[in-house]
């Protein structure tokens, strides 16, 4: 069994070190092991594809202070052992950061990269708790936790609904497993001091059927239904709520809604929907003007152009556009060659960083990996998603008591 | 050809009974213990820790289950929920202060109980009524891992296992975490191995065969259905648990679901049922197989400067991958251990290929 197998690997390996760089300089190298093939296919295609061209749009202006970008991705069919396979190749292959964007496959690597000290990149996925910097040294979510999104919807829905939730009626519409249940402690703690009523409404994996819910949520008739779900479930709700008789305009759904989803539901039908975003939709930032014009006008793009303005693309580049930054004030700061640890100093000098308007100002010290955690709520128009509120993060208190709650777990048995 | 039999007498019965008659297998054998004896200053530690231990582990687990579907020709379409309830065992008690050797046991002991309470029900049907059997045990057990806090660990839904002790001594390095896997694997070999040369082994063919025939001979089947049950979850339980300790560090639910079952026994299958080589080879095919040709497909589009889609890219080894395994089964619908055993016999008759006929 050895041969063939040695015989393969050598192969591979022969085959990668004949690559040639293209740029002088060393390149900085950011892994994407991404699952491409089988849970995660409806986001990874656009964040992979946003991040290579906006790698491209960057080395086309020099890189990183002279060093050329390069992008390392790779599938692990979102198998945990195939994800440590992959992070252990990218690790060897001079990887600054590694990213998984799966949850089982971050969960399985995160005790790898914490206990190497590898940046690890783990953003709107896998373990909640790693935005504390003082556990999760290593790792950082550049953005909100699921407890962090569900407080910023209800504290956007207070502000809406003139500082007041007493009497309101708030149903929480979930798919029944570790993802949908990750916001019920804090909406039950909100629901103690805000005095709402809350009814949790779960419907089992993989979200096609949908009825059981909906039926006892129309005899609720919530004033506000907060949806945490991807992708078909979203269709399906829209179906069951127009038979139902309830409607769109009282939903908001976690970050993950994006145009494909609208265009299942029907662009018409989706009027009025709410969700929480965590960047800037649409194609007017200067930023896509500029990979539009730079790659796909010149038909260099990476991928699709249908992409272009779809929601994960732009996610993907919320997420690398402040790892990119980080790597320049690494680099700038301690010079030359880059290690893990100058990389998490750089990401830990990220201050007030917006990416000129893409993002909500991140801030990233070490002990908040999050940057913040804000978020705004956007609604479909018709035609376009149309800002409802400005970037901002309530009830920090709240977030935090739940992070620090489980992150304290987690240290506890790392030892 | 180099299994030559010449010159090699039986003269008691002690030697016509022996694991491996012929000394070019035992050569073969001893060659490779020596080979895995020193893998970890052979092998790149890349290789070694992320494509050699793996396989062991899920060797060792796959030979339970092939106890079970190849010797005792139960169905079991929940052996990753077996699996599951070592590593959580393994885990809570460790975390608990119990040394590991002892929680290694005790993940076994919990395995086979809970294991065995599914089998007793599942034990008054047979054939895909019994593969739904226990199907059902792989989805309660979804489900109270998912729903009880208590044994998920809340929320995050993922438990650290402490570093791994044993007696007395920290385990961290790749090699020790190697050796403990290794030792495992060779365990759980040794004993196929010698079950086939027991009443015990014989029982259970008797009873894969037919169980009504097997008991009209006096094989009790119930009883050695159970015993199989019991093995086969108490060798899932600690390969469970030794792949938490050795190899993922942390348990999570999805490491155990439902998909995870089908791969075990995708393994067994292409392996070939009943065979303890064929595992070995099964492992390495359903394992491993699908990265080491995404690898490669990557590298060479690389190489040659093709620009075609990741996602296109991604999907080329899956379709390549689903190809070899329908052209292994047609070729050698026994697996590959079948095909190993072809080659073994083509050699031993070379070149008097007509006295096999």
């Amino acid at each position: 069994m050895f041969k063939p197998l040695k015989l393969l690997l050598s192969t591979a390996s022969l085959l990668l070190a004949s690559q040639q760089p293209a740029f002088s300089a060393e390149p900085v190298k950011f892994a994407l092991c991404y699952d491409l093939t089988k849970a995660y296919t409806f986001i990874t295609p656009q964040i992979a594809q946003s991040v290579r061209d906006y790698a491209e749009v960057l080395n086309a202006k020099g890189g990183i202070e002279g060093h050329p970008i390069e992008i390392i991705v790779q599938d692990h069919g979102n198998e945990p052992q195939r994800g440590i396979e992959c992070y252990e190749k990218v690790k060897q292959m001079g990887a600054i950061t590694v990213d998984f964007l799966s949850t089982p496959v971050s969960r399985a690597v995160l005790p790898r990269a914490m206990k190497d000290g590898t940046v690890m990149v783990q953003a709107l996925a896998g373990r909640g708790d790693a935005v504390d910097g003082d556990v999760f040294k290593w790792v950082f979510t550049l953005g909100p936790t699921y407890w962090g999104q569900a407080a910023n919807i209800v504290g956007a829905y207070k502000k809406q609904s003139g500082d007041s939730l007493k009497g309101k009626k708030i149903a929480f519409l979930y798919i029944d497993y570790p993802f949908g249940q990750e916001p019920i402690p804090v909406l039950q703690e909100l629901q103690k001091r805000e005095g709402f009523d809350l009814q949790l409404f779960p419907y089992p994996l993989p979200g096609n059927d949908q009825s059981a819910a909906w039926s006892q949520l129309r005899r609720f008739q919530p004033d506000l239904i907060i949806h945490w779900a991807f992708s078909a479930m979203h269709v399906v709700a829209a179906k069951e709520a127009k038979r139902n008789g309830i409607s769109l305009d009282k939903m908001i759904t976690v970050n993950w809604f994006n145009e494909v989803d609208l265009a299942n539901i029907g662009a018409d039908a989706a009027k009025g929907l709410r969700k929480s975003s965590v960047v800037v939709s649409g194609t007017a930032h200067p930023l896509m003007q500029q990979i539009t014009k730079e790659l796909y006008d010149k038909g260099k793009g990476n991928g699709d152009r249908k992409f272009l303005g779809d929601t994960y693309y732009n996610v993907g580049l919320s997420i690398y556009a402040p790892v990119f930054e980080a790597a320049r004030l690494a680099i700038k700061a301690d010079k030359w060659p880059l290690t893990p640890e100058k990389m998490r100093k750089g990401m830990e000098s990220l201050k007030n960083f917006d990416a000129d308007g893409l993002v909500p100002p991140l801030t990233i010290t070490a002990k908040d990996h999050g940057g913040g955690g804000k978020t705004r709520i956007d609604m479909w128009d018709g035609t376009k998603w149309v800002a409802q509120t400005d970037w901002s993060a309530d009830y920090s208190d709240l977030v935090w008591a739940t992070v620090k709650k489980y992150s304290a777990e987690f240290s506890k048995a790392g030892q | 050809m180099f299994y030559r039999q010449a010159g090699t007498h039986h003269t008691t019965y002690r030697a016509a009974q022996r694991l491996f008659p012929i000394p070019f297998d035992r050569w073969q054998i001893g060659a490779l213990l020596v080979i895995g004896l020193v893998a970890p200053f052979l092998i790149a530690p890349l290789y070694l820790k992320s494509y050699v231990l793996p396989w062991l582990i899920w060797t060792g687990a796959a030979l339970g289950l092939n106890l079970i579907l190849g010797w005792a020709g139960q169905f079991h379409f929940g052996y990753a929920a077996v699996m599951g309830i070592g590593a959580y065992t393994a885990v809570h008690a460790t975390r608990g202060g119990i040394p590991f050797e002892i929680a290694l046991v005790l993940a076994g002991a919990v395995a086979t109980v809970i294991g065995c309470a599914f089998a007793i029900t599942a034990l008054r049907v047979r054939g895909l009524y019994l593969a739904l059997s226990t199907l059902a045990l792989q989805f309660v057990l979804d489900w109270v891992i998912n729903k009880v806090p208590a044994v998920s660990g809340g929320t995050q839904a993922t438990i650290q296992a402490p570093t791994m002790r044993l007696l007395g001594i920290q385990v961290v390095s790749d090699a020790g975490q190697y050796y403990v896997a290794l030792f495992w694997c060779a365990l759980v070999t040794l004993f196929m191995l010698n079950l086939r040369r027991t009443g015990l082994g014989r029982a259970l063919v008797a009873v894969r065969e037919k169980d009504f025939a097997a008991a009209v001979i006096g094989v009790n089947s119930f009883y050695y259905k159970l015993t199989a049950f019991a093995m086969s979850s108490f060798i899932g339980g600690v390969s469970g648990a030794i792949l938490i300790f050795t190899f993922y560090h942390a348990v999570t639910p999805e490491q155990f679901t439902v998909n995870v079952s089908i791969q075990v026994l995708a393994m067994v299958i292409v392996g070939g049922l009943g065979s303890v080589i064929g595992c070995y080879f099964g492992v390495a095919f359903i394992l491993l197989l699908p990265g080491i040709v995404a690898n490669l497909i990557f590298a060479a589009a690389n190489a040659m400067q093709l620009k075609i889609g990741i996602e296109l890219l991604a999907h080329i080894p899956s379709l390549l991958y689903g190809v070899l395994i329908i052209g292994f089964l047609l070729f050698e619908p026994l697996g590959l251990a079948k095909i190993y055993s072809n080659l073994r016999n083509y050699l031993i008759y070379w070149p008097f290929g007509y006295e096999r006929k």
